[in-house]
């Protein structure tokens, strides 16, 4: 029986009840479902996205900022870029938009557990990856060494900034920050993640490294990741492309024959580089 | 074997037109295209193919797909189930392209529901080709001039009248009151064996990815994205809302969903500007590997029914049948 209402095709309501300034021009957006069994239902892995609706605009799809765990609060973040992102921005607490998800595949926490992690985030890309440090810190005892390494290109695009100090003080987690162009006085590192990752030099032994970014940064993390002596099945990234339909249905995301909203947006290293499209 | 006049056939559609919408091949400006009859002394029966494929009865090129009212609350609305319909006259290839697009939209969960609306709501009469055609090569990718794919009955051309073959149940019960005759011949085999060029597994596509031909090609390319217009299974599509109404309250929209092409420039572009297919020959060579390599990998069935269309419609001579010989070739050569 064919199931027109599934929240997989046809969007739930949700209202906006927190907009908040991440970074310049990009804000955190938490809403909750209005149906109370939505609430219930929209269970996600951290990694997964939805495809969200500014009604009269359009839909984009967003990768879910926040862990399912926490509660019934869903976030994504929102870099002012575009129609759809502006529309976003014009809107406050209390303004209704369209979910559609939770979509894609999420990485697969389970498979991480008694590993030591490292995660480089650039830029907005750091969004999908703070439900994987939640979900670390809430489960501290079932990871090993934590360390998270943030990029940005100036001190201004630094995204959930309020929230390095909780990330820090957890037991066996380091952090490090470096921006492409240091102001005077900035105590953290300058220059790019790869610059960084190489002078941080994180130990390959039973390690795991996930990253998102932007295509570039992506390919440059992997090929220092592969010169400290990684193997690409030790990394994993997740992908972004602008899907219409997040169900793999409109052929916008393909690379090559593999769809990065049903069998992505997360993939092993090793995967991306047998992708006969691949930009690695 | 069962075959029916042109006379009762005649009498049978006249009676279907009164229950229900036929849509049949007519003729338009001098073409031959697949539109809604109200008689059917429109039907043309003397045709190759008809300019356009009958996708649009299943993913028109635009149609809303959720409607939202916006005031005080969100409502959000399905589009109505649309009315049945018999499709009349089908190619084989046309036909054929229903389990193509079957594959994606319907098969593979979860199913698009709008399409699903739409296909539920569709009966398919096919009617065979006589012969294969100048760019013909259904026999390439697997199907034939008589070939039931698809359809839930086929009717063939006999000597005066139509040889009735009901392939599906639903086929079955729509003939099973008609007064068929029995016949004892056979009708002609409407194959060709021209030289049509080999195609090769999807798996072995792989190898000539990164040859020089493609660029070559990509040369003579005009991104004039007519080649995925006329395609019985291009299926890329793009979703906007527009305003159908302001009321004292608020606003209605309609969310539509309009025929687009991977073939278009902005088409892979991401937020932020990247564009993972800027250059023509990776557009080009995009569209013609998913037909031949990702949609039989990733949906179980080729990407293509060989009906020919796209290599009438390119004003700039690329032919899709000239692609799978290269491969053949390439392939063959590297074996050497």
């Amino acid at each position: 029986m064919l199931d027109t209402n599934s929240i997989l095709t046809t969007p739930g309501l949700a209202t906006i009840k927190g907009m908040k300034d991440l970074a310049d021009n990009i804000k955190l957006v938490q809403v909750r479902f209005d149906d109370p069994d939505a609430r219930k239902n929209f269970s996600y892995a951290p990694g997964q996205f939805a495809e969200v609706s500014v009604f009269g605009v359009g839909e984009s799809p967003f990768g879910l900022a926040s862990s399912s765990e926490r509660g019934d609060i869903v976030e994504f973040a929102v870099n002012r870029v575009g129609t759809l992102t502006e529309a976003l921005f014009r809107l406050d607490v209390g303004d209704q938009i369209g979910l559609r998800g939770p979509l894609g595949n999420g990485f697969p926490m389970d498979r991480f557990k008694g590993k030591n992690i490292v995660i480089l985030g650039g830029g907005i890309g750091g969004a999908p990856l703070r439900p994987i440090i939640q979900t670390i810190l809430d489960h501290r005892g079932d990871y090993g060494k934590l360390t998270i390494l943030w990029a940005a290109r100036s001190p201004d695009l630094l995204v959930f900034t309020d929230e390095y100090d909780l990330w820090q003080q957890a037991p066996d987690v380091e952090m490090f920050l470096t921006v492409d162009k240091a102001p005077a006085g900035w105590p953290h590192e300058e220059g790019l993640i790869t610059t960084l990752l190489e002078k941080i030099n994180p130990s390959t032994d039973n390690t795991i490294t996930i990253t998102c970014g932007p295509p570039i940064m992506i390919k440059f993390a992997m090929m220092t990741l592969e010169k400290l002596g990684f193997q690409p099945d030790q990394n994993w990234v997740t992908l972004e492309a602008k899907m219409k339909c997040g169900i793999g249905k409109c052929g916008r995301c393909n690379m090559g024959g593999v769809y990065i909203c049903t069998e992505g947006p997360v993939f092993c290293f090793s995967e991306v580089r047998q992708f006969l499209e691949s930009f690695v | 074997m069962k075959v029916i006049s042109q006379e009762q056939l005649n009498l049978w559609l006249a009676d279907l037109l009164k229950q229900t919408v036929v849509v049949a091949p007519i003729e338009k400006h001098g073409k031959i295209q697949y539109q809604e009859i109200n008689s059917i002394s429109q039907i043309v029966w003397d045709f190759t193919r008809p300019e356009l494929p009958p996708r649009n009865w299943v993913i028109p090129m635009t149609e809303p797909i959720l409607f939202i009212e916006q005031g005080p609350t969100t409502v959000l609305k399905q589009p109505d189930l649309p009315h049945e319909k018999i499709l009349f006259g089908l190619r084989p290839c046309d036909s054929r392209s229903f389990k193509v697009l079957d594959a994606l939209f319907w098969d593979k969960e979860p199913a698009d529901p709008q399409y699903a609306r739409h296909r539920q709501a569709l009966t398919l009469i096919g009617l065979a080709c006589p012969e294969m055609w100048d760019s013909c090569f259904c026999t390439v990718v697997g199907g034939a001039p008589d070939d039931t794919e698809g359809l839930d009955i086929l009717l063939t051309r006999i000597d005066d009248g139509f040889a009735v073959q009901a392939i599906t149940e639903k086929g079955q019960a729509l003939v099973s009151g008609l007064d068929l005759l029995q016949w004892s011949g056979v009708p002609a085999d409407p194959s060709e064996a021209r030289g049509l060029p080999k195609l090769h597994e999807s798996a072995e596509w792989a190898a000539v990815f990164k040859d020089v031909f493609w660029k070559e090609l990509s040369h003579a390319c005009l991104s004039c994205r007519v080649c995925s217009f006329v395609c019985p299974t291009c299926r890329c599509y793009d979703v906007r809302d527009e305003v159908i109404a302001i009321c004292p309250n608020g606003k209605v929209y309609e969310r539509l969903r309009a025929w687009d092409t991977c073939t278009s420039m902005g088409y892979r572009r991401i937020a932020g500007g990247h564009n993972p297919r800027e250059t023509q020959v990776k557009r080009l060579k995009n569209r013609f590997y998913c037909k031949f390599m990702y949609y039989p990998e990733d949906f179980g069935v080729l990407g293509c029914v060989g009906c020919g269309r796209c290599i009438d419609a390119c004003p700039a001579g690329i032919d899709i049948l000239e692609v799978v010989e290269k491969v053949d070739l390439k392939l063959a050569q590297a074996q050497i």
